[in-house]
């Protein structure tokens, strides 16, 4: 799914985008509020997922918010893309 | 004293999980058995190469609590390796994995040669030729006194790299370069307090700032850290494409294996450099130990009676001759940025056939490791120490069988 530059995205988008990106194999019915780091989301991951982001997004995420908080869930981490677009 | 005449029921040839594994199977068979390795202690890839664990160990399962999945010198080590560290198993997402200590990895491993009466040990020693005649095989051996022989009935050839079948000159096997699985450069790393998991993430998000900014070359995105377990001593594992691209790799190459070796230096150098600068958790860190060699995941095959396919692998085949279980999903590193994982249906192991420790068409020769006779899929199953331990115990017994 197509996920426009700029455009705060859904977490069922980010879903979606995070398998497209290669970032984590997730299965297509993940829940919105599934455990990111249970699912694979180790700090290479996160290394990837920040590139990603700033790829796709246009935004910097940097170490201060990179916490255990903000990538939990597909949730908190669309909250944490909106909060910075 | 002059040992040159000496004639030993099974030689086995490497001393990483499946040639330790090998030669204490076949001693405590009865055969008189010699061990010959590189290095100056056993262990391979879970001591000269610094990977902290043992995977494959333990079957693939939904429940709590790992069990394991080939018991034998496999749990025999995993015990005496709870039993150093203190760290039982942990489940990684859906796999159990035992941590372990490449410097109590060589204890055992000396604890285990020594109790065998029947078995010698030739550290600093490599096979440089091979030859057969009517009933044993003559190895050629380079150690620094000069060129020595040894003379052994059946040959285990658990080099990782199938160097028997290149010294014999037999065809072999191995994936084209841009598809092999990259190599892990794995280094320790001192760190004044423990390693959580909000400090990985977070210099995660340093590493990525240094590369943004210049700072840090792009190879520094392969790189994660993980605590050993023991306060302020940390593994840092470094993916590395290899070569300047994916197909300059060459895990066979001495050259391709020396840039390798010094890439991983420099840029493990650059990043605990700079994260010591830009962190107040790294301030003070420092590199305390380097690896002997790069860890190499995949290189050259043999082709034996069987080939097992990662078909077989994904579907949880067994077979009439399963010497050992295959319970680690295929894990494909075919490039830097970390792995994707394939779980076998149901989350069945597959039985490794030992049609694949025998070459095809040689007989009284075995082969275990990660080099046995599969395809590039099922070997990014195969690979791990855990079965590796497995594939080497049967070879060994197999050997001194001389089935």
């Amino acid at each position: 799914m197509e996920v426009s530059k700029k455009k705060t995205p859904s977490p069922v988008e980010l879903i979606d985008w995070l398998n497209d990106e290669g970032v984590l194999e997730l299965e297509w019915d993940f829940p919105e509020d599934g455990d990111l780091f249970t699912a694979g989301l180790d700090s290479m991951a996160v290394m990837q997922l920040v590139v990603a982001v700033e790829d796709r997004f246009g935004i910097e995420l940097g170490p201060e918010d990179l916490t255990k908080t903000n990538l939990a869930t597909p949730t908190t981490l669309a909250a944490l893309i909106a909060a910075k677009i | 004293m002059n040992r040159s005449t000496e004639v030993f029921d099974v030689a086995v040839i490497g001393g990483g999980s499946a040639g330790l594994a090998a030669a204490v199977a076949a001693a405590r068979e009865g055969a008189r058995t010699v061990l010959i390795e590189r290095h100056g202690y056993l262990g391979g890839m879970g001591t000269a190469s610094l990977v902290h664990t043992f995977c494959g160990l333990y079957l693939l399962r939904e429940e709590p609590g790992a069990v394991f999945a080939n018991p034998g010198v496999a749990s025999e080590i995993a015990t005496r390796m709870i039993a150093a560290t203190g760290l039982g198993p942990v489940r990684m997402g859906r796999l159990d994995v035992l941590p372990q200590h490449p410097v109590e990895f060589v204890r055992i491993a000396d604890e285990l040669v020594l109790s065998e009466p029947l078995m010698e040990l030739m550290l600093h020693t490599q096979l440089t030729g091979i030859s057969r005649d009517t009933d044993h095989w003559d190895l050629e051996l380079a150690a620094r006194v000069g060129p020595q022989r040894v003379r052994a009935g059946t040959l285990v050839d658990a080099s990782g790299d199938a160097m028997v079948a290149m010294l014999l000159g037999v065809e072999s096997s191995m994936i084209e370069a841009p598809r092999l699985q990259r190599p892990a450069y794995v280094f320790g790393v001192h760190s004044s307090r423990l390693l959580d998991d909000e400090a990985r993430l977070q210099t995660a998000g340093l590493i990525v700032e240094g590369v943004r900014r210049g700072d840090l070359p792009a190879d520094a995105l392969g790189l994660a850290f993980r605590s050993s377990g023991r306060v302020g001593e940390n593994f840092g594992t470094l993916d590395l494409t290899g070569g300047a691209t994916a197909a300059d790799y060459d895990p066979l190459d001495a050259f391709c294996l020396t840039r390798l070796e010094t890439t991983g230096r420099l840029t493990a150098c650059k990043v605990v450099a700079w994260l010591g600068e830009k962190s107040e958790f790294w301030k003070g860190a420092y590199i305390s130990h380097w690896p002997t060699n790069a860890g190499v995941r995949e290189s050259r095959r043999w082709i034996g009676e069987h080939v097992l396919k990662g078909e077989d692998v994904a579907a949880g085949t067994r077979f009439e001759d399963d010497i050992a279980l295959a319970t680690w999903p295929m894990e494909f590193r075919e490039t830097a940025r970390g792995p994707k994982l394939r779980y076998p249906e149901g989350n069945r192991a597959a039985g490794i056939p030992l049609r694949c420790l025998k070459p095809a068409g040689i007989g009284s020769l075995y082969v275990a490791g990660r080099c046995i006779s599969t395809d590039h899929d099922a070997q990014a199953s195969i690979r791990v120490m855990g079965t590796c331990f497995a594939t080497g115990e049967a070879a060994g017994r197999a050997a001194a069988r001389k089935c």
